[in-house]
């Protein structure tokens, strides 16, 4: 995909129904009232996201500011009655993308996501472990910067991926329009970013003390910090 | 309803706790954890992961953030910036 092609698909409406009635246009006032009142509700939400990707406040600002401009910009293209949160969403990826260039190596990630998929069988639960209980104290305890510090520690698509349906609760479908990636892919990283954030959260409950790693998880755990990095 | 095993059941986890599933197999979750202690405590164990995330990630914009905006977007409107 060329930038070009991102850039217009960023301000096509995700919704590919047409709508029949042909209204009038609003009026620009009118349009920055509307914008206004269905638009920057998401203002909260587009934070929480653009602090994960850029890492900072200032950057996650400039990120969210910049979103609402094309947004607005876009307001025209944007199909009344479909998804906004996922519109909006998609801009940001796109935004993000555009701003800080990350849009390298995007060559050859089709065959790696395909490779995700394959290994997807591979991707059980974060299951099959001794002592919950203790796990789940050691959890509930943990301080709410280690939790951000190992999430921030993972990759950024697994990052994104995981904190789209866990933070946010966008459904698979959602994360798949907004992240541009098939729905296996969001699958796969959910449950392999999932595993990888609970490997990092043991490592910090085992520093405050908690025996939450029986020994015979140990290799597992292992793999699991591994895997991640894989496809990059 | 069909039954499964565990590995089929703790193989869904994600996909239960995120809404992902078919009414079906949802009931076939619901009747394989009825009676499988191991499958339930990883089912409360990944509720409760996601609730710990969840509350960890709970950055509020700036105050200024919002004003900030709706100036850009007006400034937008009344062409102080091209479209």
């Amino acid at each position: 995909m060329t930038e070009t092609a991102l850039i217009d698909d960023t301000l096509a409406p995700l919704d590919s129904e047409v709508m029949t009635d042909s209204k009038a246009p609003l009026s620009s006032d009118d349009r920055v009232r509307e914008f206004e009142e269905l638009a920057l509700p998401y203002t909260k939400l587009l934070f929480g996201a653009a602090f994960n990707k850029t890492k900072n406040y200032a950057d996650a600002e400039d990120l969210v500011q910049e979103t609402f401009a094309k947004a607005f910009k876009a307001w025209h293209q944007f199909e009344k009655g479909t998804n906004l949160r996922a519109w909006l969403g998609k801009i940001l990826e796109n935004t993000y993308i555009n701003m800080y260039n990350k849009k390298v190596k995007q060559i050859g990630q089709d065959s790696l996501n395909e490779l995700e998929d394959f290994q997807m069988g591979e991707a059980v639960s974060l299951t099959a472990r001794a002592s919950r209980s203790a796990e789940l104290e050691a959890l509930d305890h943990l301080a709410s910067k280690d939790v951000r510090e190992a999430l921030q520690n993972l990759d950024e698509k697994f990052r994104m991926v995981v904190y789209y349906a866990v933070v946010e609760g966008l459904s698979y479908s959602e994360i798949s329009e907004v992240m541009d990636t098939p729905m296996g892919t969001v699958m796969s990283r959910l449950h392999r970013g999932k595993q990888a954030l609970h490997e990092s959260l043991k490592e910090f409950a085992a520093e405050e003390g908690y025996d939450v790693t029986p020994t015979k998880e140990k290799k597992a755990a292992q793999k699991a910090n591994r895997a991640p990095k894989a496809d990059r | 309803m069909t039954e499964i095993n565990c590995e089929e059941t703790k193989a869904q986890v994600h996909e239960f706790v995120h809404n992902e599933l078919a009414e079906s197999e949802v009931q076939n979750i619901l009747g394989h954890i009825a009676h499988c202690d191991s499958c339930e405590a990883d089912y409360d164990f990944e509720v409760a992961f996601n609730s710990v995330v969840k509350r960890s990630c709970d950055e509020a914009p700036p105050a200024e953030l919002a004003q900030r905006i709706i100036d850009r977007i007006r400034a937008i409107n009344s062409g102080a910036e091209q479209h």
